[in-house]
């Protein structure tokens, strides 16, 4: 039997904070324990063999956290999985109640703004990438040798597909921000 | 402009985070605190209480409590304009409730 299962790009197939955490929660309810997350988990995360565990994932967007944010977590009893970019995981085990780290609605409207903040600085960058590379290549269009305008074409085609993509991606994070 | 006037409420997660912080109190007990002031209706967690405490200190209405008896368990105490806040909510509250009293009764009635 295997003990290690490596996912894919779980970060881009769970956009939702939310759905991010129930797919964390869930794989730990199978068998499949995190040992830790790291700064790549986003693109490849490793999961072992292991005792089902009834864990309550959070995941936090905090770009800029203060001195007090790790020991805040930390005296609630909550453990630090790790962090991809200035995305903190935090776990905590229970029985009955699932206990949440955003208990009003503000603070976890405030959550999903953080995050959808956090991509949209992706998102932003695509596209001044793929309006460069467009405008430079409507001026030197007559200037340039067919084989070079054909990678800039492709180039540009690549950010501007990555660009739509992120923009889905922060929609969907800011229409369920409240979640 | 106070949050109060610009928003018109506090919300109950920092009406209580002040309500407590006049005595100096560290993140847990803050929680703990609230918890037993509102007989268990308001358990904060951490993600929220965090986020209230850096909001309150950027807008000054709560400061942190220097060299605190346990160094590596911040604590935080309100300010005077935390102070004048929370007066203002009360009597905002009160206005609320006073009202809300007249109505209801009189329809009673």
């Amino acid at each position: 039997m295997k003990n290690k299962k490596a996912v894919w790009f779980s970060a881009f197939t769970n956009v939702v904070p939310s759905e991010y955490e129930a797919w964390m929660e869930g794989m730990e309810a199978q068998g499949w324990h995190l040992n830790k997350i790291g700064q790549w988990s986003s693109i490849r995360m490793v999961f072992q063999r292991s005792e089902p565990h009834k864990y309550r994932y959070v995941y936090d967007m905090q770009p800029f956290p203060k001195k007090d944010y790790l020991e805040t977590y930390k005296q609630f009893g909550w453990e630090l999985v790790g962090q991809m970019a200035s995305a903190f995981i935090w776990r905590k085990e229970y029985t009955s109640e699932r206990p949440e780290a955003f208990t009003d609605t503000e603070s976890l409207e405030k959550r999903g703004r953080r995050t959808a903040g956090a991509a949209s600085v992706s998102m932003v960058l695509f596209w001044i990438v793929t309006i460069v590379v467009a405008a430079v290549l409507a001026a030197l269009w007559g200037k340039m040798p067919p084989e070079d305008r054909m990678q800039l074409i492709i180039l540009d085609i690549f950010f501007g597909v990555l660009a739509v993509l992120m923009s889905i991606v922060v929609r969907t994070i800011y229409k369920n921000r409240k979640k | 402009m106070p949050e109060s006037q610009e928003r018109g409420a506090l919300t109950e997660a920092v009406y209580y985070i002040l309500l407590s912080l006049f005595e100096p109190m560290h993140g847990y007990g803050i929680m703990q605190y609230v918890a037993e002031l509102s007989r268990g209706r308001v358990v904060l967690g951490p993600g929220t209480l965090y986020g209230a405490i850096s909001t309150l200190l950027e807008k000054k209405w709560i400061e942190s409590v220097p060299e605190g008896r346990d160094s590596r368990k911040k604590e935080y105490r309100i300010t005077s304009l935390g102070r004048d806040i929370v007066s203002e909510e009360i009597a905002r509250l009160k206005e609320l409730v006073e009202n809300g009293k007249m109505i209801t009764g009189r329809n009673r009635a």
